[in-house]
Formats: structure tokens, sequence, C-alpha cells
């Protein structure tokens, strides 16, 4: 056992999961050696059509074996088909014991957990949002499900932490080369940002379309050169599911105050000028602080230079008016940010590796002003937990939450101070997801905390009176009056989940819930 | 069965339905909801001595919980039993 930098007692070793590095600080890890790849390999022109007649025939020719690692990407989010309808395949061609590396599961993947309890899957490396999360809490999961940012992931790639063996890319649009796009069909999803990795380092590439068009696509995400096969089937998604329709501000009175708080604290902040860039979630509070910004930003006259992130139609809005000369999109939410991507030249696909890696040569977090984040809870050093919900349940992945925290100039994490009657600022987080170190304030509707290593942001926040400032012991002090202490969540000592830092270090281990 | 109920399932609310109980039975409460994993216990106590406050003895309690603060459940627990009884004990 060993005290991370974050604090933890994590063991030497995790079964299932192996040595573990502990965390000493964001920038402290550093690469050695050189990037992995995969085989070389040559087509002529004797081989033109790389398509396939159906998914079992492409994960043969794919080479797939027992206890494999197979990925796939989530820009379907909870419309997605491919992920059940490629484990199906795999258990009827009596492939098992697969490590299963997707940058995301949604509850549409419920279906998976057959496959858990058959040995089809063995490990599940990636966030495990819902059901899937719940059955791995309580313990229903031979390996730990391992945990990494959008940042961490392809760092985990490229160093050859993770060998892909197949890619399975969900393509709204393809051709019969293997030209994928993301920003046409009838499942169009905009950004294929998370997919590039992949692409680029799978041992293997099959690209599943519902919309097989001639050569060459139009609005090419991911080229030909990395693509070994395609397979047409009847639908990659439900529509309904893959894009939301409007993203609305919120209009409750208590998440509108924390979000004007928000909005002041990056007014008042040195980074509110010419051109300012942000990133926000596509939550309630998060857009409505964008509302608040993009309003200050047309009373002085600023314009932004980039808005970054998961993209809501909200931001595609600021484009549009001019208050930002790009956007940079890994992630496409809404209809809205949808059919920008296809039509804007100013807004602009991005892969996660661009998007967020610590091991490239500069990822984009490095170049944001200021990031709005949420989170579960924060603690009294600033630390930040969104993987577990108060009950001690690993229930949401990391997302780009670590990254865009350690990029940014000013990273503001909003919350309620309740949440019914759980509290969000607490005396220390049940799980460490992104290091108090990065952090700079916390804002609730009981007032705003700034991190006291941060005095330029405390003296620049005093000279507004509309901010609120308080120390973070008195957050946590409120919260504790009005909900009284909380019984402590019942674990045994198995681990079920690995939280990586970005740099692959071990910033937490969340362990199986006590039966009831 | 006799039933009485108070509050609501909103958020930071709860609902709370008091049954009768025979006589010497004592206080038997069935929670459930969000945040009884980290609040059961506190939950369990409130009502305890709530019940206790105003002098019932026997009753059945079930707490439909969504995040009450113990000043919400407090009133809650008081006045479903109150309901169920009739007048004012105290």
């Amino acid at each position: 056992m060993a005290v991370n930098a974050a604090g933890r007692n994590i063991p030497n070793n995790i079964p299932g999961y192996g040595d573990v590095l502990p965390f000493r600080g964001y920038t402290k890890r550093l690469p050695k050696g050189n990037r992995v790849g995969k085989k070389n390999r040559a087509t002529f022109n004797t081989r033109t059509d790389k398509t396939l007649p159906n998914l079992k025939a492409a994960i043969k020719a794919s080479g797939l074996q027992i206890g494999m690692t197979i990925s796939f990407h989530h820009h379907l989010r909870n419309g997605d088909y491919v992920v059940n309808m490629v484990l199906d395949a795999c258990y009827e061609l009596g492939i098992k014991e697969l490590v299963v590396f997707p940058t995301a599961l949604f509850g549409v993947h419920k279906h998976l957990t057959k496959h858990i309890q058959k040995g089809v899957i063995k490990q599940i490396q990636g966030s495990v949002n819902g059901p899937i999360g719940q059955l791995a809490s309580e313990g229903g999961m031979e390996l730990p499900v391992v945990l990494r940012s959008h940042g961490g992931r392809p760092r985990a790639v490229m160093s050859g932490d993770v060998h892909i063996d197949v890619a399975f890319v969900a393509a709204p649009t393809a051709d019969r080369y293997g030209n994928l796009t993301g920003a046409h069909g009838e499942s169009a999803c905009g950004s294929l940002g998370y997919a590039h990795t992949d692409a680029d380092f799978a041992e293997c590439v099959v690209a599943v379309t519902d919309n097989l068009v001639n050569y060459p696509a139009l609005d090419i995400q991911i080229p030909q050169t990395q693509v070994d096969y395609v397979v047409e089937v009847d639908k990659i998604g439900d529509p309904s599911g893959i894009v939301s329709g409007t993203t609305r501000v919120t209009r409750d009175p208590m998440r509108l105050l924390i979000a004007r708080y928000a909005a002041h604290l990056i007014e008042a902040s040195p980074y509110f000028k010419e051109g300012i860039s942000f990133q926000t979630g596509a939550g309630g509070i998060s857009l409505a602080t964008a509302a608040y910004v993009r309003e200050a930003m047309r009373e002085r006259n600023i314009k932004g230079s980039f808005g970054l992130g998961g993209i809501t139609s909200f931001f595609v809005d600021m484009l549009e008016e001019g208050l930002f000369e790009q956007i940079l999109d890994v992630q496409s939410f809404d209809l809205a940010a949808v059919e920008s991507i296809s039509r804007n030249a100013k807004h602009v696909e991005i892969s996660a590796d661009w998007y967020a890696n610590p091991w490239n040569a500069g990822c984009v977090v490095n170049m944001l002003d200021t990031v709005v984040l949420g989170a579960t809870e924060v603690d009294r050093k600033f630390n930040a937990n969104v993987n577990t919900e108060a009950d001690g349940a690993l229930l949401h992945g990391i997302g780009g939450h670590q990254d865009t925290a350690s990029g940014a100039k000013l990273t503001i994490i909003t919350t309620p101070l309740l949440r019914g009657r759980i509290p969000s600022v607490v005396d220390s987080v049940y799980t460490v997801t992104t290091p108090g170190e990065v952090v700079d304030a916390v804002v609730t509707e009981f007032g705003v905390a700034i991190n006291p290593n941060r005095k330029d942001l405390i003296e620049a926040a005093k000279s507004d009176p509309e901010i609120p400032l308080v120390s973070i012991d008195d957050l946590v002090e409120k919260a504790e009056k009005l909900t009284g202490s909380m019984t402590p969540v019942e674990v045994e000592d198995r681990i079920i989940g690995v939280v990586e830092y970005r740099d692959g270090s071990v910033i937490d281990v969340v362990r199986q819930l006590k039966k009831k | 069965m006799k039933t009485a109920q108070a509050g609501t399932l909103e958020s930071m609310d709860c609902l709370v339905t008091a049954g009768e109980a025979e006589k010497g039975r004592g206080i038997s409460i069935t929670m459930e909801g969000a945040s009884v994993a980290r609040f059961g216990e506190a939950i369990l106590k409130t009502a305890k001595e709530t019940l206790r406050e105003i002098g019932v003895k026997d009753i059945k309690l079930s707490i439909q919980d969504n995040g009450a603060t113990d000043l919400v459940l407090k009133a809650r627990v008081e006045a479903a039993a109150l309901r169920l009884l009739g007048g004012d004990r105290r």
C-alpha cells in the first residue's frame, strides 16, 4: 500500500489490473520510449471494395480471437445499436473472454449484462454509465473496470498500455473503400472525435454503417487508409437517442443563481478579454453560465477565440453570432451541432488525442482559458468526484473532467450545495477523480469558494461585490449543518474499479458494495 | 387498515404513510429512497424521536424519502401520525 498525492491509500498491485503507479501530481509523470503502432499492411488495385456481407464475416476476417480487446466509440450515445450487435455476434461465434474498451457505455448497453454473465465479456475498460456500473459495483464483474479520461484513453493506446485488436467504428456514412463520416446519414452524430485514435492504432478496423454511399464519401473524417473492412447493417442506431432536440438553459432559479455567480467570477478574472476561450458541459448550470457570459461578451464587445468540447446548439449560436472564431468539436450533442459541423468550416472536428491527450506535442485543453464543470461532490482540498454516487456505486465516467481541469487557466466547479439531502461539498470525497491542485473555484448557491493557492483570483473576485466569497470550510460546515452527518458507505475489500489519472497513474480505486 | 399520509414526492420532501398498530406492538418503520444509503440511521432516529415527542407508542410508518432534511422529515412524520390518530396529543 502507498498513499498517493491525492491522499489515497492504494495497493501496489490490483488483481486484474496489475502494478499500480501512484498519482504524484498533475505534471509529474512523463513518457518513456516510443509510441506503439499496428502492423504494416499493403493494399493494391487488386482490392477496391472492402465491404463484407455481414458483421460475422467481418469479425471472422478481422482475426478476432478469445481474450482479445475490442474498442468502440460513444458518439451514438444512448441510441447506439453497434456495441450490442457486435457482442451478440461474438457470442454466436463462440468468441469469449473479451476485453471491451469503449469510450463510454450507456443505459442502452444494459443488454451486455448477459454477455458479462456468460463470460463473453471478461473486462470493461471504459466508463460504465448506469446499469453496467451498478452491476460492477455489486461485484458482478470478474475483473475491475478501468476508467480513463478522454485524454487518458488515447494516451493509453499510443503508449501501448492498451492494445486494441479490433476497433468497431460506428459510421453514420461510409463508402466501399472505408472513408467514414458522422456528418451525414440517417444516424448522423456529427464529430467522430473519440474514434480517431482507435482507427489509427487498432490492429484491425471494422466500420459499421447504415448509409453506404458512392466513393468517395463527402466530408471524410476517418480516411480509407485506416479502415480494413466495411459492413452495411440495417440500422446503427436510433436517431432519437443519438442527438437530443434543442438544448435548453435551465429555468430553475437556484441553478440560475449559481450560474450567475460563476459568470461573475469569469468576468472578474483576468481571462475575460478579447480572445477568451471556454468549454462548458451540457448540464443545466454550465449552459446557464455560458448564457450569462455570452451577455457579458455582447455588452463589453468581446470576441472569443474558440469554444471547445461536447458541442451544443448554444455554442453554435455563439459561433454564428461571431462571439467565437471557431468551434473545436470532439462530440456533437444535439441536432444543431450535427448540422453545423457538416456545413460550417469554422466548426472543426477534433480527435480525443488532439483534444486532451497529455502525451503529445500539445492538446487543445492547454489553450483553454475557462472551463465550467460539474461534480457529484468536492471536498476541503478541492478534490472532485464525478465517478461515484452517494451510495458508493460507480455510475459515471471521467469524460474530459481531469483533462480540462488540468489544462484550463480557470477551472470552475458549479454545484448546488445539496442534492436532495446529499451534500455536494464534503470533508473528503468518496472517490477522487480530479485532484484539487487543478480546481480553482467551487461555486454554490451559498457562496463561491476559491482555492487558497489562487491568491490572484481571490483578489480579482474581491473587485466584484456580487461575488459572495466564502471559504471551502464554510461550505462544508453549512452543508453538514443542513444535512446532518452521513453514515459511511459499507464496502468489501475487493476493488471493482480503478480510476486512472490522465497520465496513467492511479488516482483512486472503487470497492465492491457490501450486500444489504 | 386505517392509514394517513403527509408529504409529497417532490425533491427534498418525503411521503410518510402512517398505519395503525395494535397496542403493545411498538413502532415499526420502513424506508426507501436515494438518501437512505447514507442517512438511513439519521432518518430512523428523527422519526422515532418525533413519535416519542408526540407520545405515539404503537404505529407503522413507511417513509418514501426524496431527500428531505430533518426539519421536513419531522414535520411530515408528526403530521402523518396525528392525522392517523386524530387530534393534538401534546
